[in-house]
C-alpha cells in the first residue's frame, strides 16, 4: 500500500495518483523477472518508489539486502547523504516486526547537480538506496514479514518539494533464504563505492586541501576524477577540483568550505569517482587522514640524503652556539672552563665529556619522545615540546631554579665553606652533565641555519636515522666546548679563578631569570591569564624551598630535617598543582601575531586567505612564527619590522600573512612539511601571479635579504 | 586585532575576485571577518546601506515565500517569533529576496510587503530586493532560508541554517535548536557564538544566470 503526502504548494489529487500508481503496477521499476520480493509502488508528484528485496524468502535470523528504489521524474533529482550546498538527504524510517533490524543506508555514488552557483550531490533518474535487513530469529517458516518504511526526500528541479511516502514489503519466511537478483538492487550495488585499495591522505596548503591518492599510474584514457566528501562544509562543493596524475597516483586540489579551515577534520572521508574516459565510472570510498601531501604547485622539498643531513645537523649544532638561546649557558661554560682549566688537562677533558654526555643524552631523549609520539600518529616539528604548556611551565621553573642557584640562594651538594673552593673542586661531573642538559633545553627554541633541512629530513626517517641526526646536532652543539677542554695551550692562558668568577656567576643569574620570565609570557599566551597564578606561585614556592634548604644547612640536625622536609613538601605540592594546568579554551593564537606597533599591515595566515590574495594577483609574504621561537622574534625585529621593508611592502602591495605556531596547528605543520621543514621560522614569498613558485627565504633574515626577495626580477 | 579598513576592503575585493575566478561559484564570507557591505533597494523604494546600521546587530534572512522550508517557518510562526526576539533586543532584521525575475519567489516591493503583512511578520525592519542576486552572491547565500548575523562592530558572527533539524516537517521544530536565537542570546550575553557556521537547509536560491 502506498500513501502519498506532500507539503508542496502544488497539490495533486492524491487519490487519483495512488490509483494510477496501482495501475502502473510492475511496469515501473520493472526487470524483476526472477520473482524477488518487492512492495507496491507509491507515487508522489515527482518520484515513484517502492521497497525491494534481493530475495524471495528469508530464513529466521538471516540477512538479506533490501532497498528503497526510486524513479525520479526527468529534470528532477533527490539527494545523497551529503546533499551539498542545498538539498536534503533522503531519509528512511523503518517500521519493522519485533526482532527484525535494518542496517544503515548504503548510498550509490552520487552525481553533481549545479543550479546557478549552487552545487548539490544527488541522483537523477533511477536510484536505489540499500540496507541490510535481518529477519527476527524467532520468525517461523510460513510467516510473512511486513517491512514498512516511511521515506522522506526533497526533490528539486528549479524548485524544491519535500515529499514522503509510506511503503511496505511482504517478505515470506522460509527454512532457507532464497536470494534472487532484483535489477534495482543489482544496479545499485554496481554503483556502490568500493573501499579504495590505495592509501590516501590530505593536507592543507596555500592552494587549499590537497587530497593525495597513492593509486599508482591510472589506466590511460582516464576521464575526470571527482571527490564527494561525506561531511558538509569541509570543501567548497561548487569549486573545481583540479587533478594531477602521475606515476605515483592522483592528486586533487580541493577548495576548503566554511568548515574546512585550520580546524578541519582529522580525516577526510568520502567517495572518489573516477571516470574511465568512456562514460563509465568507478567509485571508491576514501579515508584520507591529515598527512603530508606535497602540493602540486609547491616544489618538492629539497632532496637530502642521510650523509648531507648529518653534516647539516652538525653544522647547525655548531652555529646554534652563537644563537641567543644558548648564550647564557655558553657563559656558564666559560666559567666552568676556567674552573676546570686549573684542575689539570685530564680533569678538564673529563668535564668536557660529561658536558657532551649531558647534551647527547638530552637529544637522545628528545628523539625518543619524537619517535614515541610519531608512533602514536602525532605530527611534530622542531621545538614541538614548547607547544605543551606543561613543558613551558617546567622549563620556566627550571631556569628560575638555576637562576637562584647562580644567585647563591642555595647550593647543590657540597658545602658553603667557600665559593672559591666550590669553584675549583675536583668532582662535580654531575654539574657538567647538567650544564649539557640545560644547553640542550635552552637550544630548542632556537633554529640555526642548516638545521631546518636536517631536522625536516630526520622527521620523515626511520628511528635509526632520526636518532643519528639528532645526535649529530647535539655533537655540533657540544663540540666547541669539548674541543676547548682538550686545548692545553688555551687552558694555560685562562685567567686565575677569583672573586670575578663569583660576580660573573651572579650576573649570569639574570639571563636565567629573563628566560624564565619570557617562558611565563609564552605560557600566558597558551593558557591565558589562568596559568599565571600557578607559574608565579610555583616560583615563590621554589624560592622559599631553596631558601629553607640553604638556611637549614648550618642549623641543628632536627631543625635541618624539619626545614628540608618542609621544602620538599612545598616542591611536591607545586608539582601536583602543575598537573591542574589547562590550555585556554580559546588559545590566544593571535597574540604572537598581534605585534602592538607593527609597521606592516599584517593578517592572520590561513590557506584560504593566501589563496584569495594570490587569486587577486597580489604578491604575498608569509611568516610562520611562534612566541617561543627566539629566532623568529629576532628576525622580526632586525629584518621585518623595519621602515624600509614596510615601505617596500607598501610600494609593491605585498600582502603580509603571519601564521602562529605557538600552539599546535596541523595546518601550519603541513605547510612546513611541504617545504621540507619541521619547525619555525619559515618565510615564504609568493610573487604575484597565481602560478608563481614561492621563494623560501633563509632562517636568519636581514632587511636586505627580504628586500632582495621581493624586488622584481632583473630585466 | 581589529582589521584596518584597508584590510576589510581587501577582504571584500578578494571575495569578489574569488567569485569571478571560480566562475559561477559562490564565495562565502568568513565568520569573524568584517561582513561584506552592500547598498540595495528596499521594498518601500528606499536605498539601504548596510554600513548605516553599524552599531546595531543585523540579521539577514534570505527568503522565497513559495519555498516549502520558508513556508514551514512562517506557517508555524517560528520565523515571526525569531524576528520578534531579535528586534526586541534592538537588532535590525533584513529580509532579502534574491530570486531572479521569472523564478520562484520573485516579487515586487508591494507584494513582498503584502506577503509579510498576511503572514503577520510585522517585525521585519526592511525587505531588500535583490533580483540580480548581487547581495546573495556577495554573502554566498545558497538556500532559503539562509541566515546571517552581523554584530554591532560589523563582524559576521553567524552564517547557516535557521535551526538544527533540516526538514520541512512542522513537527521537527519542537526538537530543533534555533541557531539564530542562540547567536543573538550569546551576543547579548557577550559570549562566544556557540555554532558560528552551520549547514543551511532549504530551497536553492533562484539566482538568474
Amino acid at each position: 500500500m502506498a500513501r502519498s503526502r506532500t507539503s508542496s504548494s502544488v497539490l495533486f489529487p492524491l487519490r487519483h495518483l495512488a490509483g494510477l500508481a496501482l495501475l502502473a503496477g510492475g511496469a515501473l521499476l520493472g526487470g524483476n523477472a526472477h520473482g524477488a520480493a518487492e512492495g507496491t509502488e507509491g507515487r508522489t508528484p515527482h518520484v515513484s518508489a517502492r521497497l525491494v528485496a534481493a530475495a524471495d524468502a528469508v530464513a529466521p535470523g538471516e540477512r538479506v539486502t533490501v532497498g528503497l528504489a526510486k524513479r525520479i521524474t526527468p529534470g528532477w533529482h533527490t539527494y545523497w547523504r551529503n546533499p551539498g550546498d542545498s538539498g536534503l538527504a533522503t531519509q528512511v524510517h523503518w517500521q519493522l516486526p519485533a526482532g527484525a533490524a535494518a542496517g544503515p543506508l548504503q548510498w550509490p555514488a552520487p552525481e553533481r547537480q549545479a543550479l546557478g552557483p549552487v552545487v548539490n550531490y544527488g541522483y537523477a533518474g533511477e536510484v536505489t538506496l540499500l540496507a541490510e535487513f535481518t529477519a527476527p530469529a524467532d520468525a517461523r517458516p510460513g510467516d510473512v514479514l511486513d517491512i514498512a518504511a516511511r521515506a522522506e526526500w526533497l526533490v528539486c528541479s528549479e524548485v524544491c518539494i519535500p515529499e514522503q511516502l509510506d511503503l511496505n514489503l511482504s517478505l515470506p519466511v522460509a527454512e532457507t533464504t532464497r536470494t534472487t537478483a532484483h535489477s534495482a538492487i543489482t544496479a545499485a550495488r554496481a554503483r556502490l563505492p568500493q573501499p579504495a585499495p590505495w592509501p590516501a591522505r590530505y593536507s592543507r596548503d596555500a592552494h587549499g586541501l590537497q587530497l593525495a591518492v597513492d593509486s599508482g599510474a591510472l589506466p590511460a584514457g582516464r576521464g575526470e576524477a571527482w571527490f564527494f566528501p561525506y561531511e558538509w562544509g569541509v570543501i567548497d562543493h561548487a569549486a573545481a577540483q583540479p587533478a594531477q596524475t602521475g606515476s605515483d597516483g592522483l592528486r586533487l586540489t580541493l577548495a576548503p568550505g566554511p568548515l574546512g579551515g585550520d580546524a578541519g577534520p582529522a580525516v577526510l572521508e568520502g567517495v572518489l569517482v573516477i571516470g574511465d574516459g568512456s562514460g563509465a565510472t568507478r567509485a571508491y570510498e576514501l579515508h584520507a587522514p591529515l598527512g603530508t601531501a606535497a602540493s602540486a604547485a609547491t616544489p618538492a622539498p629539497p632532496a637530502v640524503g642521510l650523509a648531507t643531513a648529518l653534516g647539516f645537523a652538525l653544522l647547525g649544532g655548531l652555529i646554534l652556539n652563537l644563537m641567543p638561546c644558548v648564550f647564557p649557558v655558553l657563559a656558564m661554560k666559560v666559567i666552568a672552563l676556567v674552573r676546570h682549566g686549573h684542575g689539570g688537562r685530564d680533569h678538564a677533558a673529563r668535564h668536557g665529556l660529561a658536558y657532551l654526555g649531558g647534551v647527547l643524552a638530552s637529544f637522545a631523549a628528545l628523539a625518543a619522545v619524537v619517535l614515541a609520539l610519531q608512533a602514536g600518529g602525532a605530527r611534530l616539528g622542531w621545538g614541538f615540546q614548547f607547544q605543551s604548556p606543561l613543558f613551558v611551565l617546567f622549563a620556566a621553573w627550571l631556569l628560575f631554579a638555576v637562576g637562584l642557584n647562580l644567585s647563591g640562594v642555595f647550593m647543590v651538594g657540597g658545602s658553603l665553606a667557600g665559593v672559591g673552593q666550590s669553584l675549583t673542586e675536583r668532582g662535580g661531573y654531575a654539574g657538567s652533565f647538567f650544564t649539557g642538559v640545560l644547553a640542550a633545553l635552552v637550544a630548542t627554541p632556537c633554529t640555526a641555519p642548516f638545521m631546518g633541512v636536517a631536522i625536516g629530513f630526520a622527521m620523515t626517517q626511520p628511528p635509526a636515522s632520526l636518532l643519528s641526526v639528532f645526535l649529530a646536532l647535539g655533537l655540533g652543539l657540544a663540540l666547541p666546548f669539548v674541543v676547548l677542554t682538550l686545548q692545553p695551550a688555551l687552558l694555560g692562558r685562562l685567567p686565575k679563578p677569583g672573586l670575578w668568577m663569583l660576580r660573573l656567576k651572579q650576573a649570569l643569574a639574570f639571563p636565567m631569570y629573563a628566560a624564565a620570565a619570557w617562558l611565563v609570557w609564552v605560557l600566558a599566551l597558551q593558557t591565558g591569564a589562568d596559568g599565571l597564578p600557578l607559574a608565579l606561585g610555583g616560583m615563590v614556592a621554589i624560592a622559599l624551598a631553596a631558601w629553607l634548604h640553604e638556611a637549614a644547612r648550618h642549623a641543628a640536625p632536627r631543625i635541618r630535617r624539619t626545614a628540608r622536609l618542609g621544602g620538599t613538601a612545598l616542591l611536591a605540592a607545586t608539582l601536583v598543582a602543575a598537573s591542574s594546568l589547562q590550555p585556554a579554551a580559546v588559545p590566544q593564537t593571535h597574540s604572537a601575531t598581534a605585534a602592538p606597533a607593527s609597521l606592516l599591515p599584517l593578517e592572520t595566515y590561513s590557506g584560504t586567505r593566501l589563496a584569495a590574495l594570490r587569486a587577486e594577483g597580489r604578491p604575498v609574504f608569509v611568516n610562520f612564527t611562534a612566541a617561543w621561537c627566539i629566532t623568529c622574534l629576532v628576525n622580526e625585529r632586525v629584518a621585518l619590522e623595519r621602515p624600509e621593508v614596510a615601505a617596500a611592502f607598501a610600494a609593491r602591495e605585498v600582502a603580509y600573512l603571519k601564521g602562529d605556531w605557538t600552539n599546535q596547528d596541523a595546518g601550519i605543520t603541513a605547510v612546513l612539511n611541504a617545504h621540507g621543514r619541521s619547525g619555525v621560522p619559515l618565510y615564504l614569498y609568493y610573487p604575484a601571479g597565481a602560478g608563481a613558485t614561492p621563494v623560501v627565504l633563509p632562517q636568519l633574515l636581514t632587511a636586505d635579504i627580504v628586500l632582495q626577495a621581493i624586488a622584481p626580477p632583473p630585466g | 586585532m581589529k582589521p584596518s579598513p584597508f584590510v576589510s576592503r581587501l577582504t571584500t575585493a578578494a571575495i569578489l575576485a574569488a567569485g569571478l575566478l571560480t566562475g559561477a561559484a559562490l564565495a562565502a564570507p568568513q565568520v569573524g571577518q568584517p561582513a561584506p557591505t552592500f547598498s540595495a533597494t528596499t521594498a518601500d523604494g528606499n536605498t539601504l546601506d548596510l554600513q548605516s546600521l553599524r552599531g546595531r546587530t543585523v540579521v539577514l534572512e534570505w527568503t522565497n515565500h513559495d519555498c516549502p522550508f520558508v513556508r514551514k517557518h512562517y506557517r508555524t510562526g517560528n520565523m515571526q517569533a525569531t524576528q520578534l526576539a531579535a528586534t526586541s533586543q534592538g537588532a535590525v532584521w533584513l529580509q532579502i529576496i534574491s530570486s531572479a525575475p521569472g523564478t520562484q519567489g520573485h516579487v515586487d516591493g508591494a507584494t513582498a510587503l503584502r506577503l509579510n503583512s498576511e503572514r503577520r511578520a510585522d517585525r521585519i525592519s526592511h525587505v531588500v530586493l535583490d533580483p540580480d542576486g548581487k547581495v546573495g552572491r556577495l554573502y554566498g547565500a545558497q538556500v532559503t532560508p539562509h541566515m546571517y548575523v552581523i554584530d554591532a562592530a560589523g563582524t559576521l558572527v553567524y552564517m547557516g541554517g535557521i535551526d538544527s533539524i533540516p526538514s520541512a516537517n512542522d513537527g521537527d521544530l519542537a526538537n530543533a535548536t534555533n541557531y539564530v536565537r542562540a547567536t543573538l542570546t550569546a551576543l547579548q550575553a557577550g559570549q562566544p557564538v556557540p555554532n558560528p557556521v552551520t549547514r543551511a537547509y532549504g530551497c536553492t536560491v533562484k539566482y538568474g544566470s
